[in-house]
């Protein structure tokens, strides 16, 4: 079976001849399908212009990536969805709004995007918050919208870039807990960028650790907590043993 | 006791000013040369009100056409050289040194190219009010936030569709702005112009009524500036209200109560 996502001896170079920045090197790795991948790593390690690159929004340098088997040239919104860290909703429209943008951008027509938006909103429990304006959202129920927006179109993988960074401790908890309700409903393949040591944690299936610029894998961690997933787990032994496996990663990178 | 609430206390100063306005003049405070009292003044508008509503008109006139000048043309310049890197870097400068020079001092030059008559009411108007309004554009229009276009990309919308879908509206509020500001500084250029040389519209009505010491009809004409000035604003906040309505320019709405 073809993995989701396949990436082979991937090399980013920023700027010209003079300032040129290596911000990744030599990446390679593979995500089976259904998979929920974390990777962590130090600030300005190049996890979000990997992110980008998987996305089709930023092109590499050298070396090929393959989602779905094939080439991401240009953004694929039926085969990859992208939430960002700030909501980066559109305050012009509506939450319900907002999540049809994608299927309006190609021209479904009304009355299915309204069923399939407020379907989306449903999952991710925001049913009757549809008319309200984001400003009349608090952050974690942006984020919601968020990601209702991108399942709409119902992509096989979802590139998560720090979604919950910008909330409170509480409120990343309960979104983190929420995301993986909603991923166990939807079988998707994600990849999820984070800081938090605990998130990676307690949502991943396989952590990646990567190293301070240029950006290389140095360690992938299985998690092997079982699902569904319980703040009970954060307790144990073995949940405290990976955090600290994973931390020591980021500390000698950094070294 | 109760707290009273902002705009009643807003109320109760304009209504003492109206009150003080027609007392100090009669108790003899100040001479009714130098200020007439609201009753001597709104009576001249009652009574001559032929005179005003034509320099109204010409006014009203004059200050369209700047507007179309400075607000159409000062948006989308601004427009373009705000969306523009290059264009930026390149004309902001200068167009931000320009707008130092008083503009005014050009009023002459525009009656010796265009004659005493409307035209130069409207070139300089048009123009005093241009550099702001683009200036402004220029600065809201990067202010857009780069994740939206972003966004808009990775869920494959194509580049007409960015403009029409994101960039346009993310650059209304910045429009509207541009409009107020146009419009409020166009009517201050075509008063300000036939104040200084002309043969109609309300500017002249004061110069002409100062030099024979008519006070009272000095004060009605600048009355109708103010009314036109606050109806000018009062309507097109009302228009941005309807647009903008996730500004909140008014009171901000209270964020829901989180559910997570």
């Amino acid at each position: 079976m073809i993995p989701a996502i396949d990436i082979e001896g991937l090399s980013h170079v920023y700027g010209g001849a003079e300032g040129a920045v290596a911000a990744l090197e030599d990446v390679s790795l593979s995500v089976a399908a259904g998979r929920f991948t974390v990777i962590v790593g130090p600030s300005g390690c190049g996890k979000t212009s990997l992110l980008m690159m998987l996305a089709g929004l930023r092109a590499q340098s050298r070396g090929a990536i393959r989602v779905l088997g094939g080439p991401m040239p240009a953004p694929d919104p039926l085969r990859v969805g992208v939430i960002f860290q700030e909501a980066s909703l559109y305050p012009w429209l509506t939450a319900l709004e907002n999540v049809e943008f994608p299927l309006s951008l190609r021209g479904t027509p009304k009355p299915d995007c309204r069923k399939r938006a407020g379907a989306m909103l449903e999952l991710v429990g925001l049913s009757g918050f549809g008319e309200r304006y984001p400003h009349e959202l608090s952050g974690g129920m942006k984020q919601r919208v968020s990601i209702a927006r991108g399942l709409v179109q119902d992509p096989p993988v979802l590139l998560m870039d720090e979604p919950f960074a910008a909330l409170d401790e509480q409120t990343r908890m309960t979104m983190g807990h929420e995301l993986l309700r909603i991923w166990s409903t939807t079988s998707k393949t994600v990849v999820f960028i984070t800081h938090s040591l605990t998130e990676a944690v307690y949502l991943a299936d396989e952590v990646l650790v990567m190293s301070a610029r240029p950006g290389r894998i140095i360690d992938r961690i299985e998690v092997p907590l079982p699902r569904p997933r319980s703040y009970d787990m954060m307790a144990t032994d073995v949940f405290g043993r990976l955090r600290d496996r994973i931390w020591q990663q980021i500390r000698k990178s950094e070294a | 006791m109760t707290r009273s609430s902002p705009a009643l206390v807003r109320r109760s100063i304009l209504a003492a000013l109206l009150v003080a306005w027609e007392l100090v003049p009669r108790t003899g405070l100040l001479p009714e040369l130098f200020l007439p009292s609201l009753s001597s003044t709104l009576s001249v508008l009652w009574n001559d009100w032929q005179t005003y509503g034509r320099a109204l008109l010409v006014t009203l006139y004059e200050v369209a056409f700047a507007m179309v000048i400075a607000c159409g043309g000062g948006i989308l310049a601004g427009a373009v050289v705000g969306g523009f890197a290059r264009l930026r870097n390149l004309l902001l400068p200068v167009v931000s040194s320009l707008y130092a020079v008083p503009i005014v001092i050009l009023y002459p030059v525009f009656t010796a190219w265009f004659g005493v008559g409307s035209e130069s009411k409207i070139a300089f108007a048009g123009i005093y009010a241009f550099f702001p309004v683009m200036l402004s554009t220029a600065a809201g229009i990067q202010t857009i936030d780069p994740q939206f276009l972003l966004a808009a990309r990775s869920m494959g919308a194509s580049l007409p569709q960015q403009i029409a879908r994101v960039i346009i509206p993310a650059s209304l509020p910045t429009v509207f702005a541009g409009l107020r500001l146009g419009g409020a500084l166009a009517i201050i250029g075509v008063v300000v112009s036939e104040m200084l040389t002309a043969a109609a519209g309300i500017g002249y009505l004061v110069t002409l009524n100062r030099t024979i010491l008519d006070s009272p009809r000095v004060f009605a004409a600048i009355l109708m500036i103010l009314l036109l000035s606050i109806a000018y604003y009062l309507l097109s906040r009302a228009i941005e209200r309807r647009f903008v309505v996730w500004q909140s320019v008014g009171k901000p709405l209270q964020p829901a109560q989180s559910t997570v």
